[in-house]
């Protein structure tokens, strides 16, 4: 019986993996959990291992392509034995490679493989064969045939003109990818309102003192009092379904982190519940992977809330963009020495500007201030939270 | 190029039909003419007249209405030797002589291995605008063009009419020969002196470089003069007869629309799975990479020929249809 082999869904709101390559061959006799190809998903490289034990057959898919979640890329067949025809490509993805990746396990299955096509803007045949000996990329010409369809005048016009900027790079890794898709997707979708707060860090600069500067940083500590005060504000910890609101028992707390071609959340699980030097620890280890290219699924997927730290670069305050399918992001600046009243004299405190963006569908501005409010408590005397 | 034609001479297109067959009579003692009121009547449409006088009523035949029979006897005459043009009044009345041409003319050289021909011609005509009704105002000659073993010729002047006609005559194949009925009296210069014109060589009536209109028999002049209306807003207009619809000229046609890259087909003939849509279908193969746009057809309306004359005008193509398709096609430039 021939097995399937799938592009996994790794992630929440993956649509497509890449094949980056095999590393088996058709033909080569493989056993159950030794890795036969490896695949870039939305975020992360990985490995898929072999869900059974045969010879790989009929692979369908090859280096480069995308692949939408669920389908078919190749089969394990017994010694002689054909693979299966087109059939069953649309089986839903969880049967083989999902089992082997546990945070999928509960990914929705039923998601359409790929959006509606947009309406394609028309070329003539004239100037698409034009397009292409001149080298010019049809996205940057504007048609003037019938239909606004682009005619070879156009191309050549267009060939003529200088070219608007250096070619930027055109093929985008898949983290720059979901990074332009994702971020659009949740400005252009999901209300987002800014609630900011000015606060006195002091007694966040002193905890870290306290615990050893080292060990932990103020992102820790940040992390340990967010994910404590969202017990309470069970709707800044939640996301938008569509059709209602979905609240998370579980506190998940991504943390953003530049990596070389965008930012990818890498999740500090039950945070609410983990000590300040666990988490310190896996963030500390999540960074390190991050640098060195070598996430795994389960670290970037299961967020439930993110926080955003430009603090050391240099940046006072911010306005982030939310995480779909999360309800709200806290952009945090830098903790800097600032003139401020003390006792009603002029004196100097480590100040901190915090910014919550927050989905209006999910919560409203009184919700989250109150959150954020409970989070500046916090902050303020971080010992009675942690 | 356009075909130069040195003579001064103007004739009619019905005169350049009689003129062609007269010679060819003259100079082929087995071509003869037969149909109904051809004779003492010179036709309907009068294009034979005083061709009895000359030749006489055993090589000018009038005959009963029986298109079928007749027909039927000009291909047998075909196969023993004779050179048979045998005249259906109206275009319409080609349905009852269809099983002689398609199953008989069209297919007897191939069925005997090559030992019988039938090289005759049947002159029909085409073209609405008479006020004679749906029954007498057809062009149906796309039907012939789908029969492997016919010829279809629609000339377009009075210079073409008579050499293609003459070339008809002598090809030793079935030939259909279309005339438009309402461009009997249309003038042209024909030469006095002997020519003919060879089947599958389309004239380019008019050289262009925006866009390519090709069109058969009286569509020809509707798009010379869209030509015209379209020079006026600085776009250059060639228009391509293809003069015989099969032996087709391809190369001609889809040089032009390799040329200018924008094509409309007009025929009379209705457009669906009509003659326009073959052209449409040859250029579309053969030009693709070099169209901006789709190609355009523009033919009968698809209804029965209305009596009522507004009516009736409304199923044919015009100039102005023409000239909007031109600039429509242009981008509205």
């Amino acid at each position: 019986m021939a097995i399937s082999v799938v592009m996994p869904a790794l992630e929440l709101a993956q649509e497509t993996g890449k094949i980056l390559s095999w590393i088996k061959n058709e033909g080569d006799s493989i056993t159950k959990g030794e890795p036969i190809v490896e695949i870039e998903t939305d975020k992360i490289t990985f490995e898929v291992e072999a869900p059974g034990d045969g010879v790989l057959a009929g692979i369908r898919s090859h280096a480069g392509e995308d692949v939408p979640v669920g389908q078919t890329i190749a089969w394990i067949v017994a010694p002689g034995e054909a693979p299966p025809a087109e059939a069953e490509t649309a089986a839903p993805a969880a049967r083989t490679m999902t089992a082997t990746v546990a945070p999928v396990a509960e990914a929705p299955k039923a998601r359409p493989a790929a959006t509606a096509p947009e309406p394609a803007t028309k070329v003539s045949p004239k100037a698409k064969r034009l397009a292409k000996e001149l080298g010019v990329d049809l996205s940057r010409v504007r048609g003037t045939g019938p239909d606004g369809a682009i005619t070879s005048e156009d191309v050549e016009a267009a060939a003529k003109a200088p070219a608007p900027a250096p070619q930027e790079s055109t093929a985008l890794s898949a983290i720059a990818r979901l990074m332009a898709e994702r971020t659009a997707q949740s400005w252009t979708t999901a209300p987002h309102f800014f609630l900011t707060r000015e606060l006195d860090a002091g007694a966040l600069v002193d905890a870290r003192e306290r615990l050893g500067k080292a060990a932990v940083t103020h992102t820790d500590l940040l992390v340990a009092l967010v994910a404590r005060v969202l017990l309470k504000h069970p709707k800044m910890n939640a996301s938008w379904t569509g059709s209602g609101i979905q609240l998370h028992p579980q506190v998940n707390i991504s943390v953003a982190m530049a990596v070389t071609d965008g930012v990818v959340g890498a999740v500090i699980p039950n945070a609410a519940t983990a000590s300040i030097q666990d988490i310190a620890a896996l963030r500390k280890e999540l960074t390190e992977r991050a640098r060195s290219g070598h996430l795994r699924p389960q670290d970037v997927t299961g967020g439930t809330f993110t926080i955003s730290n430009l603090g050391m670069y240099g940046i006072d305050a911010f306005t982030a963009i939310i995480t779909p399918p999360q309800a709200a992001i806290l952009a945090v600046g830098r903790i800097a020495d600032r003139v401020v009243p003390v006792d009603g004299k002029p004196g100097i405190r480590p100040m901190l500007t915090m910014t919550l963006s927050s989905d209006h569908r999910v919560v409203d501005g009184a919700q989250a201030a109150l959150f954020l409010n409970d989070l500046a408590e916090a902050i303020r005397e971080p010992g009675n939270v942690l | 190029m356009p075909e130069t034609i040195t003579a001064t001479r103007e004739i009619t297109l019905g005169e350049a039909v009689r003129e062609a067959l007269a010679e060819e009579m003259r100079r082929d003692s087995r071509v003869f003419v037969m149909g109904e009121d051809v004779a003492q009547a010179g036709t309907a449409f009068k294009v034979l007249s005083g061709m009895v006088d000359e030749f006489g009523s055993d090589r000018v035949l009038d005959t009963p209405i029986s298109e079928a029979g007749f027909t039927g006897i000009a291909v047998g005459a075909a196969m023993t030797g004779m050179r048979p043009v045998v005249d259906i009044m109206f275009g319409d009345f080609v349905g009852l002589t269809m099983d002689q041409m398609v199953n008989q003319a069209a297919k007897v050289h191939y069925m005997s291995g090559g030992k019988w021909k039938v090289p005759m011609v049947m002159r029909a005509t085409l073209g609405a605008t008479r006020r004679s009704a749906a029954q007498h105002s057809q062009s149906l000659h796309a039907w012939f063009c789908h029969i492997p073993g016919l010829k279809v010729v629609l000339p377009s002047t009075p210079y073409d009419a008579k050499g293609l006609l003459k070339s008809a005559i002598r090809d030793e194949n079935p030939v259909v020969f279309y005339e438009d009925k309402m461009m009997f009296r249309f003038k042209g210069p024909v030469p006095a002196e002997e020519y003919t014109i060879p089947l599958g060589v389309a004239d380019i009536k008019r050289e262009g470089s925006d866009i390519t209109i090709v069109a058969t028999s009286s569509m020809v002049h509707v798009a010379l003069s869209a030509a015209k209306l379209l020079e006026e807003e600085d776009i250059s207009a060639e228009v391509i007869d293809p003069r015989t619809l099969w032996p087709l000229d391809e190369k001609t046609l889809i040089d032009s629309a390799k040329k200018t890259s924008r094509v409309i087909v007009m025929d009379e003939g209705y457009g669906r799975y009509g003659a326009a849509a073959e052209i449409a279908a040859v250029i579309a193969e053969g030009a693709f990479f070099d169209l901006e746009a789709p190609v355009k057809r523009l033919c009968a309306m698809h209804v029965p020929i209305p009596f009522s004359p507004p009516l009736e005008d409304a199923t044919v193509p015009t100039e102005k249809t023409v000239f909007e398709a031109a600039r429509a096609l242009l981008g509205g430039k």
